[in-house]
Formats: structure tokens, C-alpha cells, sequence
């Protein structure tokens, strides 16, 4: 990816900003605590989300199924699911990739 | 956001176009039903009238059929003593359904459903293009 190397110098400046953001610890650990609303806690948000259009696509389809439900409801459910998973996985990729081309980095 | 709402907006016109297409298929298949008893009345046509409704949550103006009326026109007579429906005169009121104005109606009602569901694609598409740009 092109932008690979942008995505890099990014994730650096927002790490540096974090560590400039944070309180001095009175003991310098090696490892980093991790900031609550942080990459972790934006990825578990979307996964619930999405989860959540999913589960409501499946309730849709499975109405459908029994004979009770509306066609037109399983439609947008399912398209609602479809676009929450692919931004999911797209901003997933963008991030993986980001986090690769770190870990290539020569030090 | 607002390609979502267009999606729902777009699928409650599915909804109120397929309830009139469900009474054009209702008039249609009761286009000879009569009373039981002389004189008596037969299927009265119904319609479906529409109306905006707006989305509290979203501001989106959708539709929804506001009620569901019958059709005043009067009945159409005819001839037929045989018919236990028949009055003294041998005269059977038959329903005021016409089936040139349901093949009509029922066209408007395919065409509105189709513009729905390419609004709705085009939204759809737009949502992937948008996505696309992440990649």
C-alpha cells in the first residue's frame, strides 16, 4: 500500500503524543499501560456494532424464514450488516497494515 | 448518516407500495364476488391513501398509508335472475371493480416499487464507493 509509510509516521505521532499526554510514571516500566479509548477500545466498539447489525439481519432473516417477517426488513438489515462489516474490516486492514509497516521499520 | 435514512425512507416506500399493490390484487380477485342474499351489497373496491411521516429520530420524511377507504363509485347491475344474489327483478349488483383501472393502478404501483429499489441500489453502491476510499 502507498499511504503505508504515512500510516506509519501517524501512528508514531499519536504514540508520542500519548506518552507526552500521559502523567510521568514515578517508575519508568518497560511496558506501557494501555490507554482506555485507545485502538483497543475503538475496535471493540465497532466489533459490537457491528455484531449488533448482524445479530438484527439474522433475527430479520430468520422471521422471514418462519413466515413472519417482512422481505423488505431482511433487505436493509442484512445490507446495514454488510456495510458494518466491511468498514470493520477495511479500518482493520488500514490498521494491520499500518502496524506492519512499523514492525518493518529499520531501527 | 443520511445514505442510511435514504435506504429507510426508500424501504418504507417498498412497505406502502406493496400494501397497494395488495389491494389491487384484492380487487382484482373479488371483481366478481356478489352478495349471498337478493339485493344485497357486493365487494366494494378499496384503495390505499398515503402519506409523509416523518422520523423523529432522523428528520427523514418516509411514507406510510394513512388508511385504507372504500371506493364510493356506485355498483354496476346486471341481468342475471339464475343468481341467488338476483333481486325481484332478476337484477345482481355486481362490484364496482373495473379491471382496466386495477391493471393501471397496478402498473403505477410496479413502476413507484421499482424507482424505490434503484434508490435504494444507488444509495447501496454509493455506501461501497464511500468504503472503497478506506481501502
Amino acid at each position: 500500500m502507498s499511504i503505508g509509510a504515512l500510516d506509519a509516521a501517524a501512528a508514531y505521532g499519536r504514540v508520542f503524543d500519548l506518552k507526552k499526554a500521559a502523567p510521568p510514571p514515578a517508575v519508568e516500566t518497560s511496558v506501557v499501560p494501555p490507554a482506555a479509548g485507545g485502538f483497543g477500545g475503538m475496535i471493540e466498539a465497532m466489533v459490537t456494532e457491528t455484531a449488533t447489525s448482524l445479530r438484527a439481519a439474522e433475527t430479520a432473516s430468520a422471521r422471514q424464514v418462519a413466515g413472519k417477517g417482512d422481505l423488505v426488513d431482511v433487505a436493509t438489515a442484512m445490507g446495514a450488516a454488510e456495510v458494518a462489516l466491511d468498514t470493520m474490516v477495511a479500518v482493520r486492514d488500514r490498521v494491520v497494515s499500518a502496524y506492519a509497516e512499523i514492525m518493518r521499520m529499520q531501527i | 448518516m443520511d445514505l442510511k435514512t435514504a435506504v429507510d425512507v426508500s424501504a418504507s416506500a417498498l412497505r406502502a407500495q406493496s400494501l397497494r399493490m395488495r389491494l389491487i390484487a384484492e380487487n382484482l380477485a373479488n371483481a366478481d364476488s356478489v352478495a349471498r342474499t337478493p339485493g344485497g351489497e357486493p365487494y366494494r373496491r378499496r384503495v390505499a391513501s398515503f402519506a409523509s411521516a416523518v422520523d423523529r429520530a432522523s428528520g427523514a420524511a418516509g411514507v406510510r398509508v394513512d388508511g385504507i377507504e372504500s371506493d364510493p363509485t356506485p355498483f354496476q347491475r346486471k341481468y342475471n335472475p339464475g343468481s341467488p344474489a338476483a333481486d325481484a327483478k332478476g337484477y345482481v349488483q355486481m362490484p364496482n371493480v373495473n379491471g382496466l383501472v386495477e391493471t393501471a393502478d397496478m402498473k403505477a404501483a410496479q413502476r413507484a416499487y421499482e424507482a424505490n429499489l434503484g434508490a435504494i441500489e444507488t444509495a447501496r453502491a454509493l455506501t461501497m464507493r464511500t468504503l472503497d476510499l478506506l481501502k
